[in-house]
C-alpha cells in the first residue's frame, strides 16, 4: 500500500478521543445553535437551499424537539468515544447530518469528506472554525474533526478504523464492502447505509375526490420527494403503487399534474436523457413483466408494471423514472417489502391504519412510513437504526 | 451488402446532400428491416417500443439504439459461427466492455471504406508509419480492443510500422532515430490517441536525443478524444501549435469514430470541421430527443450503412456535437460537417445516501 500525506485537515488538527460526552449535552446543542444561525445569517448562503435546509435541522428548537420524542430521558447513557464517517461523494451536506447524529449521541469524530470539493462543505467547515474559537467550547474542541484525501487512499482509512469505536459507512454497497475490509478494534460497531430504494402508495379513490388545490399540493409534495434531488435519494420513490378500483383515472390525473411541474420547474442536465433512455430500451429489451410506458417528457418516464413479485427492484431509477403498478390486495406488498426497501410514502391511509398493517405483517424489509412530501426528511431514527442509542452506550445501575 | 459497391467506385464524399437523403433514407430503413428478422434482441427493442416498421421512414424517424445497450446485450444479426472477429471498447460510464460482432463481410467492407477515406486524405500510396503507442504482443486476432482495432485498422496503409513506445510506455529513441533517419525525407504518417501523442510528443519527448528535429514530412494522424488529457485544459489550436513548433509538423489531423459503429469514422478537414462520407452520417437531438437545429448543441446520433452483422446502424451515443451551420466548407467534397465539443459527464447527483 502506498503511504500518501494528501490529507487536507478542514476542522481540527488531530483526531483523537476526549471524554464521551452524555447525548443532547447541552452545549452540543449550544453549537448546533451556532452553527444554525451562522448557516441562516450569511447571505451569501440564500442560495444553497441545502444549506438552509441543514440550518434549520440543527437549531436549537429542533434538536431539543427531537431530544423530548426520544426515550433515552431517564437512563444513563454516553457517547460510544470515537466515530468514524465515510460520508457519499455525490451529496454536500451529508457529512454535516452524519457529525451532528455523532455529536448528539455524544462521541468523538472524525469525518471523511468527498474528495470532490462542494462550496457548501467549505462554508460548512469555515463556519464550524468560526465557532469553535469561542472559549465556552474549549472542552469539545476536539470533538470534531473533517478531514478530507482521497477515497484511494487506504493507509488513512485503514488508520482511523482501528482507532475507532464505530464507522458510519454512508455511499453504497461498493464503498461498504471497501470500508470492511479495514480491520476494527473487536468491539467497534459499524452503521452502513446501503443502497435502499423506496415506494410510495397512493388510494386512487381519495386521490381521486381531492380539490383542485389539494391535488397540486400533493403532486408538488411527491415532486419535492423525487425531483429535488434528482430522484437519487434512497428515500426518493421509484415504484408508486395504486390502491383501489379507478385507478386508471387517478393515474392519468397525477402524472399529467406531475408534468405540468417537471416543465416548469425542472432542468437536469442532459445526461439524463441518455439514461433514462437508456434504462427504458433496456427495460423493453429484458423485463417481462411490463405492461405499458408513456414518456410524458424525457424527465419523467411512467413504466407500468404488469403484476408485482417478488424481489422486485435490483437497481434504483433516478431522473424522474418511475414504476407503477396496480395493488388491489394490499397483502401482496409484501413482493416489495424486502430488506433494500426503506421508505414508502403513502397518501390516503390513516397512519393508525398502517400501523396496524404492518405490526401485524412482521416484513422482512421496509425502515420508514411517512406521508407523501416527508420522504427525504432526515432524522435520528434513520435507515431503521435508532442512532442516538446505537451510538452510545447505556450504564446499568441496579 | 448489394448498395455498397455502388459507392466504392465513386470518391468518399461524392453524394450531395440530396442524393445522400435519398440513398439513407432508402437503405437504413433496408437494415431495419434486415436486422428486425434478424436479431431477437433488436426485435424485442423495437416491438417493446411500439415501433412500427414500414420503408417509408423519414431519416429522423429510424429508430435508434443508445450505445450504452451494447454492455448488456449481445447484439447480433449473424450466426455465431460467423463471427470474425469481436471489437471491445470501454466505452462511456461504467467499466464493462461493449461487443461488437463483425462478420468477414463487415470487416472487408470497413477496410474498403477506410481506404477510400484515406486515399482522400493522403492519398493513395503507402506510407512509413511512426504509431505513438506501445506494440501489442499479446495480440489476439479474434478479439480487439479499441486501441488495437484502431492501430490495426490504420496499419493497413503502412508500409512500414514502428512503435514510438517498448512495454514499458517508454519512448524508444534508437528505433525512432532509425525510422527517422530513413524517412524523414518524404512523406510519412504518424498515428496515435489523442491522449499518447500528447504526454509522449509534445511533453515527454526529449528533444536532445532525437537526431532529426524537423518533422515537417509528417501527417500526423490522431483520434480518441481529449477526455483523458482534459486536466490539461488543452484545446485542438494549442495541440496543433505545439506540434509545430516542436517538430515543425503541419499536418495534423483529428478523427472521430465510434467502435460500436463500423464504417463511422471521419477526418478533419482544414476548416476544422469533421465531414461525414458517404457511408455515414450524423444527427443531433435535444434534450427531448428531437432533432437539433444546424449551429445547436446536442446528442451525436450516427447513422452508417456498413454494419450488417449486428444492428449498429443507427446509433445515440454519448458525445455532444453540432452541426455546422451555413457552411462555406469545400473541403474533400460533399457530406455533414460538424463539431465534436466532447462526451457528456456522467454528472454529479443531488441526492443519493440519504439527506
Amino acid at each position: 500500500m502506498k503511504v500518501n500525506n494528501n490529507i487536507e485537515y478542514l476542522v481540527g488538527k488531530k483526531a483523537k478521543l476526549t471524554s464521551a460526552l452524555e447525548p443532547f449535552n447541552s452545549k452540543i446543542i449550544n453549537l448546533l445553535d451556532d452553527l444554525s444561525k451562522l448557516l441562516n445569517n450569511d447571505f451569501n448562503n440564500k442560495n444553497f437551499p441545502d444549506l438552509k435546509a441543514l440550518s434549520f435541522f440543527c437549531r436549537k428548537k429542533n434538536i431539543l424537539s427531537l431530544k423530548n420524542k426520544h426515550e433515552i430521558k431517564d437512563s444513563i447513557r454516553f457517547g460510544l468515544g470515537l466515530l468514524f464517517h465515510i460520508t457519499p461523494s455525490n451529496i454536500p451536506t451529508n457529512f454535516a447530518y452524519s457529525l451532528i447524529f455523532g455529536l448528539v449521541s455524544g462521541n468523538s469524530n472524525i469525518v471523511k469528506v468527498p474528495s470532490k470539493k462542494f462550496d457548501e462543505v467549505e462554508i460548512i467547515c469555515k463556519s464550524i472554525n468560526h465557532i469553535l474559537k469561542k472559549k465556552i467550547y474549549f472542552k469539545i474542541k476536539n470533538m470534531i474533526t473533517i478531514v478530507r484525501y482521497n477515497k484511494n487512499d487506504n493507509e488513512l482509512t485503514k488508520k482511523y478504523s482501528a482507532i475507532c469505536d464505530a464507522r458510519l459507512i454512508w455511499g453504497g454497497n461498493n464503498t461498504i464492502t471497501d470500508i470492511k475490509k479495514f480491520e476494527t478494534k473487536p468491539k467497534n460497531i459499524d452503521i452502513p447505509f446501503a443502497d435502499r430504494y423506496s415506494i410510495s402508495l397512493i388510494n386512487s379513490e381519495k386521490f381521486l375526490k381531492l380539490p383542485e388545490y389539494k391535488v397540486k399540493n400533493l403532486v408538488k409534495n411527491f415532486y419535492n420527494d423525487t425531483y429535488a434531488v434528482d430522484q437519487n435519494a434512497c428515500s426518493s420513490p421509484h415504484l408508486v403503487l395504486w390502491k383501489g378500483k379507478p385507478n386508471i383515472k387517478a393515474k392519468k390525473k397525477f402524472w399529467l399534474y406531475l408534468n405540468d411541474l417537471v416543465k416548469a420547474k425542472y432542468d437536469p442536465p442532459l445526461i439524463s436523457t441518455i439514461d433514462n433512455y437508456s434504462r427504458l430500451a433496456s427495460d423493453v429489451i429484458k423485463n417481462k413483466n411490463i405492461h405499458s410506458f408513456k414518456s410524458l417528457n424525457k424527465s419523467l418516464y411512467i413504466v407500468t408494471l404488469k403484476k408485482l413479485y417478488p424481489n422486485l427492484f435490483p437497481e434504483k431509477t433516478k431522473w424522474g423514472f418511475f414504476y407503477e403498478c396496480n395493488i388491489d390486495n394490499l397483502n401482496n406488498i409484501d413482493h416489495v417489502v424486502n430488506r433494500s426497501l426503506q421508505t414508502m410514502t403513502y397518501f390516503g391511509f390513516s397512519k393508525k391504519f398502517l400501523h396496524v398493517f404492518f405490526k401485524k405483517n412482521n416484513f422482512y424489509g421496509i425502515d420508514r412510513i411517512v406521508p407523501l412530501g416527508q420522504a427525504l426528511n432526515i432524522n435520528l431514527i434513520w435507515d431503521g437504526y435508532d442512532l442516538i442509542k446505537i451510538l452510545s452506550r447505556e450504564i446499568e445501575i441496579k | 451488402m448489394h448498395f455498397l459497391n455502388h459507392l466504392m467506385n465513386q470518391n468518399a464524399y461524392s453524394l450531395d446532400t440530396t442524393s445522400k437523403l435519398l440513398f439513407f433514407k432508402k437503405n437504413l430503413n433496408f437494415l431495419t428491416t434486415f436486422h428486425y428478422k434478424r436479431s431477437s434482441i433488436y426485435k424485442s427493442y423495437l416491438n417493446g417500443l411500439n415501433y412500427k416498421h414500414n420503408n417509408s421512414k423519414n431519416l429522423s424517424e429510424i429508430p435508434f439504439l443508445p450505445v450504452r445497450l451494447f454492455k448488456e446485450f449481445d447484439f447480433l444479426s449473424i450466426k455465431k459461427n460467423q463471427i470474425f472477429k469481436t471489437l471491445l471498447s470501454s466505452g462511456t460510464t461504467s467499466s464493462s466492455l461493449s461487443k461488437i460482432y463483425i462478420d468477414k463481410n463487415n470487416a472487408l467492407n470497413q477496410i474498403k471504406v477506410l481506404q477510400k477515406i484515406f486515399n482522400n486524405l493522403i492519398g493513395s500510396s503507402r506510407l512509413p508509419m511512426l504509431v505513438v503507442d506501445k506494440q501489442n504482443i499479446n495480440l489476439n486476432r479474434n478479439s480487439f480492443n479499441a486501441s488495437a482495432a484502431a492501430i490495426s485498422g490504420f496499419s493497413i496503409f503502412a508500409k512500414e510500422i514502428i512503435f514510438l513506445l517498448d512495454q514499458e510506455n517508454n519512448i524508444n529513441y534508437e528505433v525512432l532515430n532509425n525510422f527517422l533517419k530513413k524517412n524523414y525525407k518524404k512523406k510519412f504518417l504518424i498515428f496515435g490517441f489523442t491522449s499518447n501523442i500528447f504526454l509522449n510528443l509534445i511533453k515527454k519527448i526529449d528533444k536532445n536525443k532525437v537526431h532529426i528535429k524537423n518533422f515537417s514530412n509528417a501527417f500526423l494522424i490522431h483520434g480518441g478524444g481529449w477526455k483523458k488529457i482534459e486536466e490539461e485544459k488543452i484545446n485542438r489550436n494549442e495541440f496543433n501549435k505545439r506540434l509545430n513548433i516542436k517538430f515543425g509538423i503541419k499536418n495534423v489531423k483529428n478523427y472521430y469514430g465510434l467502435v460500436e459503429q463500423i464504417g463511422s469514422i471521419f477526418f478533419e478537414c482544414n476548416c476544422g470541421y469533421f465531414i461525414a462520407s458517404n457511408y455515414s452520417d450524423i444527427i443531433i437531438r435535444d434534450k427531448n430527443l428531437d432533432i437539433c437545429k444546424d449551429g445547436e448543441r446536442g446528442l451525436v446520433q450516427l447513422l452508417s450503412l456498413l454494419p450488417t452483422s449486428y444492428p449498429g446502424h443507427s446509433i445515440l451515443t454519448e458525445d455532444i456535437g453540432e452541426i455546422v451551420k451555413d457552411s462555406k466548407c469545400k473541403c474533400y467534397g460533399h457530406g455533414t460537417r460538424f463539431l465534436i465539443h466532447g462526451r457528456l459527464k456522467n454528472a454529479e447527483l443531488r441526492g443519493c445516501s440519504n439527506i
